[in-house]
């Protein structure tokens, strides 16, 4: 595997992991009304996320046989192939975000909505990479 | 499998190279010169003219059309 497949892969799960935890933090507060600071919550959340990537990304980095370089023409393609595919999935998602507002969501409810457009958006571009990685040998 | 076939594995062994090295000469990774090599992608054209020109050869004698 090389150093790029490793840090998309360790992008996807720890994005995936520690954004799922915080949606799921967030329908139980909106479901029971059990009292948090959304501001923190959020913060925490992305703190988290350096950590583990950052951590990460030094741990492949020192247990990888590929030294890191910049894309090739190859990745380059993959890389494209999978922004391609984010960026539907971005208008989608954000389209469906204004959509809830039609729904009864306000504010806050509406940013969360946007956000989890964008999260959902970036793993599905780190999937498709991944995919496209995996397929080419 | 792409239809373009190549000698690049040949000519690399040929001069004691690893795929390492060959990459690092041309700017591929190592993954892409071996994905090269089993015809699991085709290369650039400029990709091409390096290689060959690394092997002092041309691209003509490198790459081919297989059918």
């Amino acid at each position: 595997m090389s150093f790029r497949y490793k840090s998309a892969l360790l992008s996807l799960v720890s994005m995936a992991a520690i954004y799922a935890w915080y949606f799921t933090f967030l329908v139980i507060h909106f479901r029971t009304g059990h009292p948090f600071n959304p501001v923190s919550h959020l913060a925490g959340t992305i703190l988290l996320l350096v950590f583990v990537q950052i951590g990460g990304h030094i741990l492949i980095a020192g247990t990888s046989s590929d030294k890191y370089d910049a894309m090739d023409e190859r990745e380059r393609a993959f890389d494209r192939r999978a922004t391609q595919v984010g960026y539907y999935v971005l208008i989608v998602g954000a389209f469906a975000a204004i959509a809830t507002l039609h729904i009864g969501f306000n504010g806050p409810m509406v940013g969360d909505a946007v956000l989890f457009a964008v999260i959902f958006a970036e793993c599905t571009r780190q999937a498709v990479f991944l995919i496209a990685h995996h397929r080419a040998g | 499998m792409f239809p373009i076939a190549n000698n690049v594995r040949a000519e690399r062994e040929a001069r004691g190279m690893t795929q390492s090295e060959l990459g690092a000469a041309i700017g591929l990774t190592r993954q892409t010169v071996a994905a090269i090599e089993q015809r699991h992608y085709s290369p650039s054209l400029e990709a091409a003219f390096r290689i060959a020109r690394l092997f002092g050869t041309s691209v003509d004698a490198l790459f081919h059309w297989e059918e």
